[in-house]
């Protein structure tokens, strides 16, 4: 009985953490160069592990950071906020011969497809992780 | 009694944690690109304003560019941005590059002038025209590319005008209007916005020649046809 307890604890535990874990849905980063010695970046992993990530970043690195993107932030909140209004819509989308560019929002993710003969670039990032990533870099961002 | 109703509860216990672990499947699920519904829908933001720009471009590469641009997300953009001659949504104008042309004098003299062609002009290799018509400045330009380069495979000049641009411009006088309704060295590009989301579907810019098609229109659909 007091197995069955301690199972059914984890097991509630783990349930509970896995569906905080992938309430975001996944990040998913795929960079394929191909060249010599090009590139090969696979990244799913789910999207709120980002922002929580980010609270392990040495507080030196994350102002170093917000710093950087200081400039680019409220620029980033604004437009967030804004394509957080059109959950499905294609934004932009540039096809020739070679190559197929397409920036839209796909289910409350951005998603940005590249397709050119030297490279592929897929990314899909939940708009609400991007909005988390801009919140915590523009609260730490040093004090002017 | 007891013993049944914390079997129960234990049960449903069970029940809700299963149903809790395979959420994040249901999540990793609609993660997944779903080609079915990928054409884009219509969602209750096609009552808004778009602002499309299309580029067709008929060249070997066969290019073609499409953008739609919801009028409200720009708006609320564009003060966000500074950067160079930028800032809050106002273009500062350097007078240095304006050749000494008051540009906010000749919007006020065509905004009282009543209806009419301001500017023609018709040469053997290019027609311009200027008008102002039920409240919409209009500029049509027509290069009848007359030059070396424009000469067809047979070094003849095309007179049935494949080879000829056309370019149409068609601005509402609201949206110059409010365009200039900033300062005096600035342009107000998010009032021009805003003004130009009250007008209905229309066309402003069209450019054709024998190689690209560009459009740039607006309506209330959220994409183009």
């Amino acid at each position: 009985m007091l197995l069955a307890k301690a199972a059914l604890g984890i097991g509630g535990s783990l349930a509970l953490a896995g569906a905080y874990t992938f309430h975001q849905g996944l990040l998913r980063v795929d960079v394929d160069e191909y060249c010599a010695r090009g590139a090969h970046v696979h990244v799913w992993l789910p999207a709120a592990v980002v922002p929580m990530a980010m609270h392990l970043v040495p507080e030196s690195k994350m102002r170093c950071a917000s710093e950087k993107a200081r400039v680019a932030l409220p620029l980033v909140h604004a437009i967030v906020k804004e394509l957080e209004k059109y959950p499905n819509t294609d934004f932009i989308e540039v096809l020739d011969h070679e190559k197929h560019i397409h920036v839209r929002t796909h289910a409350d993710k951005l998603q940005i497809d590249v397709q050119a003969p030297d490279q592929t670039v897929h990314v899909l990032c939940p708009l609400s992780t991007i909005e988390d990533v801009t919140s915590q870099l523009e609260e730490r961002a040093p004090r002017a | 009694m007891v013993s049944h109703t914390r079997k129960f509860i234990a049960k449903a216990i069970l029940a809700t944690a299963t149903a809790l672990l395979l959420s994040p499947l249901g999540v990793l699920a609609q993660s997944a690109p779903d080609k079915s519904s990928s054409a884009t829908e219509n969602s209750a933001a096609s009552k808004d304003r778009w602002l499309h720009v299309r580029v067709i471009s008929s060249d070997a590469n066969g290019e073609t560019v499409r953008i739609n641009l919801p009028l409200e997300l720009a708006e609320k953009v564009l003060p966000a941005v500074n950067h160079d001659r930028l800032h809050d949504g106002k273009v500062r104008i350097d007078n240095a590059h304006m050749n000494d042309v008051d540009l906010r004098t000749i919007v006020d003299a065509i905004r009282t002038t009543k209806d009419g062609e301001f500017v023609t002009v018709q040469k053997d290799d290019c027609d311009v025209r200027v008008a102002k018509e039920n409240n919409h400045l209009i500029v049509h330009v027509v290069d009848k590319c007359l030059h070396e380069n424009c000469k067809n495979e047979k070094g003849e000049h095309d007179k049935a005008g494949a080879r000829k641009s056309q370019v149409e411009i068609k601005v509402p006088m609201k949206v110059i209007d409010a365009l200039f309704s900033a300062g005096k060295d600035e342009l107000d590009l998010v009032a021009a916005l805003r003004a130009l989301s009250t007008q209905g579907d229309t066309e402003l810019v069209s450019v054709k020649d024998h190689e690209n098609t560009v459009r740039v229109w607006l309506d209330s659909k959220n994409v183009t046809e």
